[in-house]
């Protein structure tokens, strides 16, 4: 397994922790179903995964995990309120278009939102934009700019006062630090390098 | 994101090769939902592949509107073209005829075989013709329900189908939860909207203004030609897709005959859609056409109350493909259906395809649709 691999997988034992048997889940921005298959498996969820790319699609076809291929706004409008138990952004938040619409209707069609991202206050990156002048290019961000999806990163601290400005609850919440494995309980903004939210209305 | 996945390598491919149409003939009555009844029906159907001892590999596929039983192999030397789905059925392909017993059988309706307008009724020694009873695509279904108690298959491993045949799909998911394994419906809807109830009724009254038509009692060997032949035409076109066509023909002429008067064929395309045209004429019949394209208009999986209400029954897992370029059954009416199934907390999924064939993309060999059959009907 690639490092990339290990680190995308490294929320799966957190967010499962907040599942419960038999929970009906639905994951925006799914990928290839892999955390829907690995919650199927270990808590017999009703999982519906949803992604804007065929080949994603495709493997989720594959991995027996029941997946929408389109946008992530229009699929939940159809949703009635509280349809689902969970609703899950893992790393698709910062690609959303309207991030503050869409959470908010998240939190309308799941009972629980779960959201997991990577840190951008994390002080690897503030030190190498200080030094470079330059966007981070690791094993994180692996490509530059101009090959990547549009994307709108943000910082513990920012989500935080998000959730603050739009009374959203912060059930839990789980920085890792910079190895993305250990829970950071120091000065996370500047700390952890990944954290995981469970909020509420 | 470099997290792409290798696909399976996909197995040497084989034909069906040479393939025989069977009948299966009902001597009961059959009712339509309409109330209506006919005394007997045959259905003309041809299998490929092996049942096993099971009998849990079959799955069946429904054709589109203008589509038949015939949809792999060839029925001798001569014949030219393959069956419809060809690419599709066969050893080592999606269907995968090593594995599956293949069904398909010309509609109930239909005029490939089966009892359909233009069928001799036994009891009057005449044909049908509209004294044939209103048909709707649940009676198709049910008349397949038949040909599969006689072939003794329980439960078929899969249906599916594209267009008129991805509604029976989601037909039979409806009517038999117990006996439909999965099912693939491809660019298909819950019911028409305006404008394909629209392009339609433009195809019956062309037909139904034809004086050849006789309210219905035309002669096999005298058929409304000029009514069926437009009709085709205009059908076809919804078929397509704009970026299609323009690649296909574009602006290209024909050498033009100066002697002739000016409407004639100018333009490739006016000479691809006239042969369409002519050649359907041949093989297809004007009554079925009505009452098919009317089976079409009438099926509405939102009535009588909603379409959640309707889909409720489904305990398959099902899977629902829509073409981007799809302006007759466009992706939005394909979603709706996996959305309503979601909402149900059904197994459902979508997947919408970028080809540029317009609704006839489903016949497109294209490897994304190839891996994406492959996968759901082996998963």
């Amino acid at each position: 397994m690639n490092p990339n691999t290990k680190k995308r997988q490294v929320d799966f034992q957190v967010i499962a922790q907040w599942v419960n048997e038999g929970d009906r889940v639905l994951d925006l921005g799914c990928g290839r179903g892999v955390l829907l298959e690995y919650l199927k498996q270990k808590k017999s969820i009703y999982a519906v995964g949803v992604d804007i790319d065929f080949d994603r699609i495709l493997s989720c076809v594959k991995r027996g995990v029941s997946a929408y291929h389109g946008d992530v706004k229009n699929l939940l409008s159809t949703f009635g309120d509280n349809s689902f138990d969970r609703v899950i952004f893992s790393r698709s938040v910062e690609l959303l278009d309207e991030p503050d619409v869409i959470l908010a209707d998240a939190l309308r069609v799941g009972k629980r939102v779960t959201v997991g991202f990577v840190n951008h206050g994390y002080w690897k990156n503030r030190l190498s934009f200080l030094t470079t002048g330059a966007g981070t290019v690791n094993e994180v961000y692996p490509k530059p700019w101009y090959e990547t999806l549009r994307s709108n990163p943000f910082s513990l601290s920012e989500f935080e006062a998000f959730c603050e400005a739009r009374s959203i609850r912060i059930e839990h919440k789980v920085p890792l630090g910079g190895n993305w494995r250990d829970e950071c309980k120091l000065l996370p903004n500047l700390l952890a390098g990944y954290a995981i939210y469970d909020l509420a209305k | 994101m470099n997290d792409s996945e290798q696909s399976p390598q996909i197995s040497e491919e084989g034909e069906v090769g040479f393939v025989e149409y069977q009948d299966y003939v009902s001597r009961k009555p059959f009712h339509f939902e309409s109330g209506g009844s006919i005394p007997e029906l045959s259905l003309r159907y041809e299998t490929y592949g092996r049942l096993n001892v099971a009998k849990d590999n079959a799955i069946l596929i429904c054709h589109a509107l203008t589509g038949d039983h015939h949809c792999a192999g060839v029925h001798n030397v001569d014949e030219k073209k393959l069956g419809w789905w060809n690419f599709m059925v066969g050893p080592g392909k999606p269907i995968d005829t090593s594995k599956y017993f293949v069904i398909c059988s010309n509609v109930l309706g239909g005029c490939q075989g089966s009892t359909g307008p233009g069928s001799i009724n036994p009891e009057t020694g005449k044909r049908y013709n509209l004294d044939f009873p209103k048909l709707t695509l649940r009676d198709m279904v049910k008349a397949q329900v038949l040909l599969l108690d006689y072939l003794g298959i329980d439960c078929l491993h899969a249906v599916l189908g594209g267009s008129m045949g991805g509604m029976q799909t989601l037909q039979w998911a409806i009517e038999c939860p117990d006996r439909v394994g999965r099912y693939i419906a491809l660019a298909c809807c819950a019911r028409h909207n305006a404008q394909a109830i629209a392009f339609n009724d433009t195809g019956r009254q062309a037909i139904i203004s034809d004086p050849a038509w006789e309210q219905g009692d035309y002669e096999p060997d005298e058929p409304p030609a000029e009514g069926l032949s437009v009709a085709r035409m205009m059908a076809h076109i919804t078929y397509l897709s704009d970026a299609g066509m323009e690649a296909k023909f574009g602006r290209r002429r024909r050498v033009v005959d100066e002697s002739k008067e000016h409407f004639d064929v100018e333009f490739e395309v006016e000479s691809y859609l006239r042969y369409q045209g002519q050649s359907f004429v041949s093989r297809f019949d004007a009554n079925t056409y009505l009452y098919l394209t009317k089976a079409l208009d009438r099926f509405d999986l939102h009535g009588p109350n909603s379409l959640d209400e309707t889909l409720s029954v489904v305990t398959s897992p099902g899977l629902v493909v829509g073409f981007t370029s799809d302006w007759l059954y466009p992706p939005q009416g394909n979603r709706e259906v996996v959305e309503s199934l979601l909402r149900l907390g059904k197994d459902a999924t979508y997947a919408e395809l970028a080809l540029d064939a317009g609704h006839d993309s489903f016949l497109l060999r294209d490897k994304k649709l190839y891996e994406l059959i492959d996968r759901f009907l082996n998963r």
